[in-house]
Order: C-alpha cells, then structure tokens, then sequence
C-alpha cells in the first residue's frame, strides 16, 4: 500500500507538472461552461420555480463533473493511447490504478472552483436557499469515481477515433436526455426505466440532495449505485491496462 | 561472473499472436550481471516482442523468463520492478523538462530525492543535453527526447536494464556519449539488454550478441566467435556508379561466398591472399566506368549479419551462397 501512495503522489506530482500551464485556462473554461448551463436555461424557462432552479444548479454542478470524468479524461486518454504512450506507462514500475488515479484526481479537483461558483451564482440568481450536507464530499467523489471509472473504460475499450465520438453523445444524454437538469417524471416511461441502469440519474441524485438535503434525508442508493458504477468501470479499464496480449 | 547466476534467463521462449504469427521460435539465451548484450534483427524480427515479454506487458505462449532466478511470466510485477526499459515509443515527456521527466523516473523506480537529482545532473551532463534541461517535452527535437527517454531508463537501472533503439535520431557524437553510459551501467553491476538494427554500432557496444531473424535466434556469441573462421578475411567493398552496376558486379564476382549488393554497394568475402587479383580486378571495372570506390577491411559483423538473416531479411541467403559458391 505504501508503494501505491509513493506511485501516487509522484505520478500527481507529474500531472500537475504536465499541465501547469493548460489547468487555470481548464479551471476558466470549465467554470464558464457550467455557470453558462445555469445561466443559459433559465432564458429558455423564464418563470423557474424553485424546484426546477434547483435542479438546474445541482443538474449543472454534476454535468461538470460527467464532463470532466466521461469526457476530457477519456478523450486525453484516447490521445495518449494513439502516441503510444500507453505503451511506455505499462512498462513503468507503477500500480495501474494508482495511474488513473493520479490523472482522474488532478481533472476532478479543477473542476471543484467551477462547482463552488455554479452554486454561488445559481443561489444568487434564483434567490436559492440551499442547505449543503457533509455528503456532499461523498457525493463529489463518487460521482467522479463513477463518471472517470466509465469514462476510462470506454477511452481503453474503445478505438481512439471512436472514443470523441461516444464522450460527445454521453455529454448529450446526460445534458438533455437524462434527469439530471430536470425531474424524471417529464421523460416517457420507457426513458425513465432506461434511466433506472444507467448512472446519469443517481449522479443528478447524489449531488442534488447533498447539496440540499430533503426533509426526509440524503437517499443512500445512488452513492450504491455509483460506487458499483466506478468499480465495475474501473475492472474493466484496470483489465485492458494489465491484460498481457 | 560466470559463475554468478544470470540476471536474465530465456529458455525455449515462442510467441504467437492470435492471428498466428509467430514472434519469437524457441528463443534460448542469457545476459550475466555485468554484461551488454545485443539483440539484432531486421524489423519484424520478434526483437521489441521479446522485450515486451520480460517486463510483462506481452505473455509468452511457452517457454520460461527468469529474473535473477525468479519467475517472470507468473509475476510481471517482479520484472518491472527489476527491470527497466526505454521501449522504443515516445516517452510521456509533454509539458515536463527533462530533468523533470528523469528526476520523476528515477524516484518511481525507487530513488530518494537526493539520489535522483544527483543521477539526473549526472545523465543530463554525460549526453551533453544541459541546453535543453529545462525546456518542455514538446520543444525538444527527436533526438533530444531520446536522450531524455534513455535517461529516463539509467536514471535508476535496476538488476536489468533494456534499450530498444536507444541511438534512433541521436547525432553521432552523442551517440558515443551514449555508447559510453551503456557500458558503465554494466561495469557498476547491471545486466544490459541493447535491441537495435545498427550493427556497426552494436559491435563496438555490446560483448555478447544473438542475431534474430523471423523469430528466431540465427546466431549468438561475441562479436569474434560470430565471425569464426572469417577472422583471417577481408571484406571488399565496391562502390558502384549505378544500382545496375552493382548488381551485376555481384553476380560475376565470387569471393570466398558470393557478393551481395544492396544499393551501390557490391560487398564479398575474400581471402587476405587474394586481395591483389580483387585489388586488379576493381581498377580494371573502374576503368570501365562501373566503379566509383573500393575498399577492403576485415570481415565486419555487418557482413555475417547480412549473410545470416539476407538484405531483406529473408534468411534464405545460405541456398543462394551455396549455389553461387559452386558456380
């Protein structure tokens, strides 16, 4: 275990190194991207009831994150397995998810600020009354372990070309299709049943009352649900990096 | 050292893949401690697969890897632990420096901080790369990043240490700086495995070598005992003015075994005896026109390593010497 940490602290140590001079410009970028979902649906629904402005916050907070775990994870992955440098990585000394690990945590903890803002901006612009819980932390964390556990799955699974192409329709989906922005109520009955196996929803879920704890208390199946998500994601990628062809 | 158990052990290993080529065909060889040994071939000859199944990252369909005695097939963990290797794609160098890039290697594979920096001053310094320690990945040129990945590699060797075509994109002085490295990594202890296609390099490089050919290992020993009884032969060297030329002057001209021309270039085997009537029969085509330059030295491993595995790698040189020898 000793072993993993020392890998993981120097593998993070490298990432940052790596990306110092892109991250403020990703932390930027993702901060407008989802202070911008906020912002931008509330002119497509102008009279927002609190219900639905909630939904749209915490819908946007855990866009962000998907974003980041099932999208820019994977599509770097894609890149770096097409330069080869996957090939290089397994030869290294180093346990293979303490590699993701280490890449996941640096593009999850850039996403943090862009959270925190969305919320901030999202309280003041719906005159929100929010009542953030400690399952928050949980709820932040394995909704990233879930989205990057897919997100690394499909980039090691599939062809890079491919991977661009699958990121950008699980983006769509869980933007427009999944009840993350909205209550699964409004989707036809055969969408809301499709929504009951996929992780979109539980991650909505996780975010959404942890973020504003109903009267009846944080729900504790979607943090299940996403843990055996990011597991069975995670077997899978740690699988194809360890598979000897 | 012979008498110390080698660091790596191959016994009988073959790989196929699974649309049925075969990589490697019973490969049996062994590298002690101390000791640079060479692995050539043309491309495709199984030399990186070989690799890639002692640090683990390809499975060999039989045969047995041992490092330092322990199973290596069983335990992938154990060799790339035991071992490290520039393999021959890029290293992740974007957006770190070189002395990052070796400084992190060299911890990853166990160094402590101080170690690490030492070793990476004194890498950074004897490939002569203190110009570029502090640029970006991305900015550095082919060679530069090769040097780094090599680095990267010796930083913190390990029992065994393997390059895939360390020198490819390297300019030729610091090749040498290279070469030099590669040995002292032997003398202080490691066992060196050297993959490259550059034979005249490897001569000088490495102390022992197997010649790879389809898989299969066509020859191996030292440098002196693949050249055997070649040892009191010269090699004469004509280079022609045409292709044509050179073709045709190598189905003429029958040596100890037949010429070979690849390009320009018309190469054959001679006695040291003979070297007169060669020596007459050169100016005579260069009077003619058909010849630019010649030259005769001693039998290079080039020239063994060409007759084993073919110019094109098709290992089928020794049927055609023969007929040639009896014309």
């Amino acid at each position: 275990m000793k072993h993993w940490w020392h890998s993981f602290g120097l593998l993070l140590k490298w990432n940052v190194l790596r990306l110092r001079s892109e991250l403020p410009m990703f932390m930027v970028i993702q901060t407008l991207i989802s202070v911008g979902i906020v912002i931008g649906f509330s002119f497509i629904i102008p009279e927002i009831d609190p219900l639905s402005a909630l939904y749209l916050t915490t819908g946007a907070m855990t866009v962000s994150l998907i974003t980041v775990g099932m999208v820019v994870a994977p599509q770097i992955v894609a890149q770096q397995k097409e330069r080869g440098l996957l090939n290089y990585q397994r030869t290294m000394p180093v346990p293979r998810l303490a590699l993701l690990a280490a890449d996941a945590v640096v593009w999850v903890v850039s996403a943090l600020p862009g959270l925190a803002v969305t919320l901030g901006v999202a309280t003041a612009r719906f005159d929100l009354d929010v009542t953030v819980s400690p399952w928050v932390i949980p709820g932040i964390v394995l909704v990233s372990a879930g989205a990057a556990g897919i997100g690394y799955g499909i980039a090691y699974v599939a062809k890079p070309v491919l991977v661009g192409v699958i990121t950008n329709l699980v983006l769509v989906i869980s933007l427009m299709f999944a009840p993350v922005n909205y209550p699964a109520e409004r989707l036809p009955g055969w969408a809301q049943e499709v929504h009951e196996w996929l992780p979109f929803q539980y991650m909505a879920q996780a975010i959404r009352e942890s973020v504003d704890v109903p009267p009846a208390g944080v729900t504790l199946l979607p943090f299940a649900v996403l843990a055996a998500w990011a597991v069975a994601g995670l077997a899978v990628t740690s699988r194809v990096m360890t598979r000897r062809v | 050292m012979t008498n110390a158990p080698p660091v790596l052990e191959i016994e009988h290993l073959t790989k196929d893949y699974r649309k049925g080529v075969r990589a490697n065909d019973d490969i049996t060889l062994q590298v002690g401690a101390g000791e640079v040994f060479g692995l050539l071939g043309h491309n495709g000859a199984g030399k990186t697969t070989l690799l890639n199944q002692v640090i683990g990252i390809a499975k060999p369909t039989s045969g047995t890897i041992r490092i330092d005695g322990r199973d290596a097939v069983a335990d992938p963990v154990m060799a790339r632990d035991a071992c490290s290797m520039q393999p021959q794609t890029q290293a992740p160098l974007d957006g770190v420096s070189p002395r990052e890039a070796i400084e992190l290697m060299a911890r990853l594979r166990g160094a402590d901080r101080r170690r690490a920096k030492r070793r990476t001053a004194e890498l950074i310094e004897v490939l002569d790369i203190q110009a570029w320690q502090d640029a970006k990945g991305e900015r550095l040129s082919g060679g530069v990043q090769r040097l780094t990945a090599f680095a990267m590699a010796a930083a913190e060797p390990g029992r065994l240490v393997m390059f895939d075509e360390p020198t490819n994109d390297v300019d030729p002085v610091r090749r040498r700086m290279l070469w030099a490295e590669v040995r002292k990594l032997a003398d202080q202890g490691c066992a060196v495995v050297l993959v490259t296609h550059n034979v005249v390099e490897a001569e000088r490089a490495v102390d022992r070598l197997a010649i790879l050919d389809h898989g299969r290992v066509v020859d191996q020993g030292t440098p002196s005992q693949l050249r055997g009884d070649h040892a009191n032969k010269l090699r004469f060297e004509v280079t022609c003015t045409s292709a044509g030329a050179a073709a045709g002057l190598a189905e003429r001209f029958t040596g100890i075994e037949p010429a070979v021309s690849t390009g320009r270039r018309m190469m054959v085997p001679i006695w040291a005896d003979d070297c007169p009537a060669a020596l007459t029969w050169a100016q005579d085509e260069q009077r003619a026109g058909n010849v630019d330059e010649f030259s005769f030295t001693p039998v290079s491993l080039e020239d063994i390593y060409i007759r084993l595995v073919g110019p094109e790698g098709n290992g089928n040189t020794e049927e055609v010497g023969d007929e040639a020898l009896v014309a």
